[in-house]
């Protein structure tokens, strides 16, 4: 194998200026001369760059220790040049890793200068003012020279199991009022100098978080794919020489660029706006969180304009992140495709500094991406209009359910987490229903915990993982249905029942579909009998509680009374909707024997329909 | 003796047999017929000129598993769960792993819910009773799938991979209220824990069962109608065979028993020659694929996802771990809307096929590439039965490729098949770097109608310095089947801190799963016996399985085990941590019959190889073809030294030696060849 990149002779230390037009404002294309490769060398290196991205991110997630890596997928490897622009990032996991990368470089290159950096270095960094999201995502990044000359930084952004502070994980909440009560904040330090561990730095971090031989293995597993990037790059600028790889690179920026232009191209020029709104910040109770978007397509050219969302709060939802806008805009453009720069090139992002989701530091971000799902599904939901045949119904909307429930196991007297993250369901879609229970559309590849896998590790009883019958929004075709997760502790400790809820603003339905249901945490008390609606963070139980983390439903698309009767017998067998709504909500009169009464539900449906006509006429 | 080997894939049935004493192979070759596979083989016995009763083994590989499930032709099944798990199976984990794709497909289940039935019961992880089974529930539900007309049922409860007294009981109240359904219990399929996983491959079993059950049963009596009285074996997807009694009670074991046939060859050709760390490579008409074998053995999978990861079906039987890419004879060359040169994965099959099959194709595909370059003859493919369509070829790439792009035909051909070759190679490397090994200390052994064409491209790639192209590259699943030993795999989840695993425990559920090994073993004298602990660090999710012995388990020899762990963790990711805590997820027992090794007649020796015709072909430069010596294999004698550039056609493939590549032929009749350059 070759040498790493690290042990190679420094000769000089270069890093080319290129003429470069901010990434966020600009729309225009071409900013670099890009000379003719050839198809062949292109499309080998347009293959082989993600695919180093993606052996990262393979070889992180099964060497991790923290499930919020290797279930929940909380991490994104990536390849970035020194100028902050994005060459490769892996494919999977969570997707609001897809923006927010770049200005770590960029002020990385700010402190140290390009001559700052050696062979062997590897910087350690969470700090909010730049990073922008809770401290537990701790990026560890090294450069990448290749004969003496930094290229580019092999970056890998990890969500640590605990990062000191009030609490473990998302424990603390929203109460989190600044980032010296979320935990430890480490502001691009170089936790190896010339491939030398800087033992104090160590020290200090091992001491002040609560897991540090988690959080320390997943720092070891994060440099292990950084080097790993390292001696595949080295094989790849090997074979095809410097000026091959950077050249191609420049170019498939241009052509990724190109391709996402074409799409928007072919809507209709126009200003989309939508909005939205969480219930509450969850410390100022009550006050709506506005969410508003404002979507300009211009020539190929889309702005998203977050203007009109609300301002920074006091609570811990804050964060500075482009990821909303960006999620919707790829998912849009081409979401099958490897990301790089020139994904977002012809993506215009207006955040005013202050709004909630460009905060300044020290605004507490400890809940960072909370708002993020509403926030993409409103973009998508303003291009509803533009793009009728691709925009499904909303979404649950929402990064939970998240089930925490924690203690001291009494016997073992070993610490417990219970964690797992519950999908809900998703909007109808333009042409079949909506998926139930899958995870949110900033969460990707992420698994729920096994029930046996939680059983085996923790004292509780999972009592039920199932669909709620009703909860999805009726329409031509329904939204999907959310969960109900029903889990009974055996010993005592403590629940989390804190989530950004949005009872007001539910997930929405689509050209005359219904909403979707919401989703909350319920808990029944030993010796109670009903489940009671409840809240709060590090909620103490006794031992014999139950607890239901309740996911909600996807909004329906289209007008229910329009869906074919046989679908809705279907749904009322399948027991995913009840007789009643059938006849409530879709006009379809079904027996106790599963029959469609086809007389009664043609009355009803005409009935219903010209109360809707009447209403509209209004 | 007489042994025969029978691989149905999708085009084509392929039959191999070696007659022992005569020192003779047998080939045979006839179209799949879909709706009589059974007739098929008989057919195709027919056409070999064996007589059925004097065959005295007989192995069979089939698509039928796999196909009744993609085509989802399987029985009407039910599922039976602990209470509060009805939708468990719907649900899976929830994910979503195209992450962008707001029009994501999550797995279609294969029970509908109004068949999915809740019974009163419940282990805990202990191992401990928490409700006791409900029998009554169980004979409700056996009486509403009676009504419904189920002719499969799946019971799958929590924590059954560690107490299954309950899936047995319901399983004889099902068994006894419904005769004729076909019953699949969990714990019988998978004693694994992770109950979604271990549900969907229990329900697929039961879903495919009745269909491949009965073929299984029709062809056991159709072989003996027509005079076989030897033994039949069922090729299977860990590599090995079994008997058609556990094939029809575990047909989900089948799913992949084509593929795995070849990469078995891969690794008993390597052996023969010497060579134990191979990677073997099989490039047929719409994928290639490719498969690590080390010291002999194939390295395996705990499983996979039929139908892809983003949307499929996982079935966590143990199986070759395969990577498989989109890149076949038959893929598509392709432009994108910004003018990107593609191949594959689409793919023009067998029909219409590629449009020098004159089948009425019109989108140029690699093997259209290849004709156009002179690397396959127009006019001796398949040995001349087919004429292909050059010009055809030639237009169609000009027209969707080499115009568009400027280029001239002959080097828009070569870029699509550097793409695809450099696709193929991502694959190669996959299956060796990924898991910490080196490709360069692998020699490559192709298969397949397109594999020898473009191997040696692969190997120089990758620095890969040895090829072997062995004989019947184009039959090569069905030798491989010819040469597999029985396998049974075992598993068992048992969750524990290495430092405080009761060994003693461990050698009763070895000599457990042992015992119901044995049961199942045709050849059981000489058995082998491999048991795997899956290790990881406590807190991590991701194991590793590694290699113990039953001595180890008996001395409880835990030191000799950490450090075997730590060694495979080393390798595999570079890093490892001594002082942490390991902890112990499941054993594993794989056990192996011997089937007596057969012994291939060796080739006659000669010194000089005479070129039947030299040909244009197009290799380095697009532009300039060089005059290529064409060698016809057969004629090809033991200890002839080829050096490239050159073609060597055999029936069904073509061997395409680059210039200073070096190919001797081995005694044994393979094509052993230096990559020049490499290393």
């Amino acid at each position: 194998m070759k040498k790493p990149a690290s042990k190679q002779p420094m000769k000089k230390l270069a890093v080319k200026a290129k003429a470069k037009t901010s990434v966020k404002t600009s729309g225009k294309t071409g900013k670099r001369p890009a000379a003719k490769l050839d198809a062949v060398t292109l499309e080998v290196i347009r293959n082989a760059l993600p695919a180093v991205a993606n052996e990262m991110a393979a070889d992180l997630q099964r060497t991790s220790y923290n499930m919020m890596i290797y279930e929940v997928r909380d991490f994104c490897t990536a390849l970035i040049d020194p100028q902050g622009e994005l060459i490769s990032q892996n494919v999977g996991g969570v997707s609001h890793f897809v923006a927010d990368l770049g200005v770590i470089i960029t002020d990385g290159m700010k402190r140290y200068g390009a001559k700052g950096f050696k062979p062997g270095d590897v910087i350690i960094t969470n700090h909010q003012a730049v990073a922008g999201q809770h401290l537990n995502n701790v990026v560890i990044y090294s450069p990448y020279f290749y004969k003496g000359e930094l290229l580019m930084f092999t970056m890998v952004r990890a969500h640590w199991i605990d990062i000191g502070g009030m609490s473990t994980g998302f424990g603390a909440g929203p109460q989190v009022a600044d980032p010296w009560f979320e935990g430890l904040q480490l502001d691009q330090l170089k936790i190896y100098n010339s491939g030398v561990l800087d033992d104090t730095l160590y020290r200090l971090i091992k001491d002040n978080i609560r897991f540090p031989e988690s959080s320390l293995g997943d720092m070891k597993s994060q440099m292990a794919a950084c080097r790993l990037a390292a001696r595949r790059m080295d094989e790849l600028f090997d074979k095809y020489g410097r000026e091959t790889i950077l050249r191609a690179i420049n170019t498939i920026f241009d052509e990724t660029e190109r391709k996402c232009r074409n799409v928007v191209q072919a809507l209709p020029d126009g200003v989309y706006e939508a909005s939205a709104s969480i219930d509450d910040d969850g410390v100022v109770k009550g006050e709506p969180v506005p969410i508003h978007v404002k979507v300009t397509i211009a020539g190929g050219g889309m702005t998203i304009d977050l203007s009109g969302c609300s301002l920074e709060r006091k609570a811990a939802i804050n964060s500075r992140t482009l990821a909303g806008a960006r999620v919707a805009y790829k998912a849009l453009t081409g979401p099958l495709d490897p990301v790089n720069e020139g994904s977002f090139r012809a993506l215009d992002i207006i955040i005013p500094e202050g709004s909630i989701m460009m905060a300044r530091f020290p605004a507490p971000m400890a809940g960072w991406s909370a708002i993020v799902p509403t926030v993409v599904d409103t973009i998508v939901a303003a291009l509803a209009k533009a793009m009728p045949e691709k925009v499904p119904a909303g979404h649950h909307g929402l990064l939970g359910g998240a089930v925490v429930f924690f203690g001291l196991h009494p016997k073992t007297k070993k610490r417990f987490v219970v964690q797992s993250l519950e999908g809900g369901g998703w909007g109808g879609r333009p042409f079949e229903d909506g998926e139930s229970g899958t995870v949110s559309v900033c969460q990707g590849d992420v698994r729920n915990g096994s029930i046996e896998g939680i059983e085996l590790k923790c004292p509780v009883v999972v009592e039920k993982r199932g669909f709620r019958t009703d909860s999805c929004g009726a329409g031509k075709y329904r939204g999907g249905l959310g969960i109900d997760m029903q889990v009974r502790n055996l010993v005592e400790g403590h629940w989390n029942f804190e989530q950004t809820r949005r009872t007001k603003c539910p997930p929405w339905g689509l050209w005359d579909g219904t909403p979707g249901d919401t989703g909350s945490y319920l808990l029944r008390l030993p010796k109670e009998t009903d489940f009671k609606e409840t809240a709060g963070a590090r909620l103490p139980v006794p031992v014999g509680a139950s607890a239901i983390v309740r996911t909600g439903g996807g909004g329906g698309w289209g007008n229910p009374l329009e869906r074919e009767t046989e679908k809705v017998r279907h749904d009322v067998r399948e027991e995913l909707i009840s007789s009643d709504a059938a006849r409530e909500l879709y006009g379809v009169v079904i027996g106790k024997d599963l029959t469609i009464d086809e007389a009664a539900t043609s009355k009803l449906r005409k009935e219903m329909q010209s109360k809707t006509n009447h209403t509209k006429g209004d | 003796m007489i042994v025969v080997a029978i691989d149905i894939g999708g085009t084509f049935t392929d039959l191999i047999g070696f007659d022992d004493r005569a020192k003779r192979f047998v080939e045979a070759k006839s179209l799949t017929t879909p709706s009589h596979l059974v007739q098929g083989i008989i057919d195709c016995i027919r056409k070999s000129g064996l007589e059925a009763g004097a065959i005295d083994e007989l192995i069979h590989g089939s698509t039928i598993a796999i196909n009744t499930l993609i085509e989802r032709k399987g029985a009407k099944t039910a599922l039976i769960v602990t209470k509060g798990t009805r939708d468990v199976y719907a649900i899976g984990r929830g994910n979503r792993p195209e992450a962008y794709n707001l029009l994501f497909k999550r797995h279609l289940p294969l029970v509908p819910r109004h068949l999915t039935i809740e019974v009163d019961e419940r282990m805990l992880a202990s191992g401990e009773v928490h409700r006791e089974l409900q029998r009554s529930d169980v004979e409700a539900a056996c009486d509403t799938l009676k009504k419904e007309g189920v002719e499969a049922v799946a019971v799958c409860f929590l924590h059954s991979y560690l107490s299954p007294d309950h899936e047995r009981q319901a399983g004889a109240i099902v068994a006894n209220a419904m005769p004729d359904a076909y019953l699949s219990l969990s714990h019988n399929i998978l004693r694994e824990y992770r109950e979604f996983e271990r549900t969907s491959t229990t329900v697929v079993n039961a879903y495919i069962g009745p269909k491949v059950g009965g073929y299984v049963k029709s062809l056991n009596a159709n072989l003996a109608e027509v005079g076989f009285r030897g033994d039949l074996s069922i090729m299977r997807s860990n590599g090995g065979v079994m008997t058609p009694e556990v094939a029809q009670e575990r047909p989900a074991a089948m799913m992949e028993s084509g593929p795995v046939g070849g990469i078995i060859a891969g690794a008993r050709v390597g052996q023969a020659l010497g060579i134990g760390n191979v990677i073997s490579f099989d490039m047929g008409g719409t994928t290639a694929k490719a498969s690590l074998i080390r010291d002999g053995e194939p390295t395996m999978a705990p499983g996979y996802y039929v139908g892809g990861y983003a949307s499929g079906h996982p079935v966590m039987i143990p199986m070759i771990d395969v990577v498989e890419v989109g890149a076949g004879g038959g893929s598509i060359a392709w432009l994108d809307d910004i003018g990107a040169l593609k191949v594959g994965p689409q793919s023009a099959g067998a029909d219409p096929g590629p449009i020098c099959y004159r089948g009425g194709g019109t989108s140029p595909t690699i093997t259209d590439a290849n004709v156009v370059l002179g690397r396959l003859d127009p006019d001796n493919f398949l040995g001349g039965q087919m004429k292909l369509d050059a010009e055809g070829a030639a237009a169609g790439i000009k027209r969707v490729i080499a115009d568009p792009l400027g280029m001239t035909t002959t080097e828009a051909a070569k870029a699509i098949v550097e793409i695809a070759i450099n696709k193929m190679s991502l694959a190669v490397r996959e299956v060796s770097v990924e898991k910490g090994y080196d490709p360069r200390d692998f020699a490559l052994v192709a298969s397949g109608g397109a594999g020898p064409l473009h191997v040696l491209a692969i190997a120089r790639e990758l620095h890969i310095p040895k090829v072997i192209v062995p004989l019947f590259p184009s039959h090569f699943s069905a030798l491989g089947m010819l040469l597999a030993d029985e396998r049974h795999d075992f598993i068992r989840t048992s969750y524990h801190d290495l430092a405080s695993v009761d060994f003693g425990n461990l050698v009763e559920v070895h000599e457990e799963m042992a015992k119901e090994a044995m049961a199942g073993l045709r050849h059981a004298k000489g058995a082998e016996l491999q048991v795997h602990l899956d290790l990881r660090y406590v807190g991590q999710e991701f194991t590793l399985q590694v290699p113990v012995t039953l001595a180890q388990l008996k001395k409880g020899d835990r030191r000799a085990i950490r450090t075997q762990f730590d060694a495979l963790y080393e390798h595999r990711y570079a890093h490892h941590s001594p002082d942490e805590a390991v902890e112990m997820v499941n054993i594993r027992l794989a056990v192996v019959g011997k089937r007596p090794r057969l012994k291939f007649p060796s080739l006659k020796a000669s010194t000089k190889a005479k070129p039947e015709r030299t040909r244009k072909v197009y290799l380095a430069d697009p532009n300039k073809a060089v005059s290529c010596p064409v060698y016809k294999r057969p004629s090809l004698g033991a200890g002839i030294r080829i050096v490239g550039p050159a073609l060597i056609e055999e029936h069904g493939t073509t061997t395409v030696l680059y210039q200073g590549d070096v190919c001797k032929v081995a005694p044994s009749g393979e094509l052993i060849i230096t990559v020049k350059g490499a290393k």
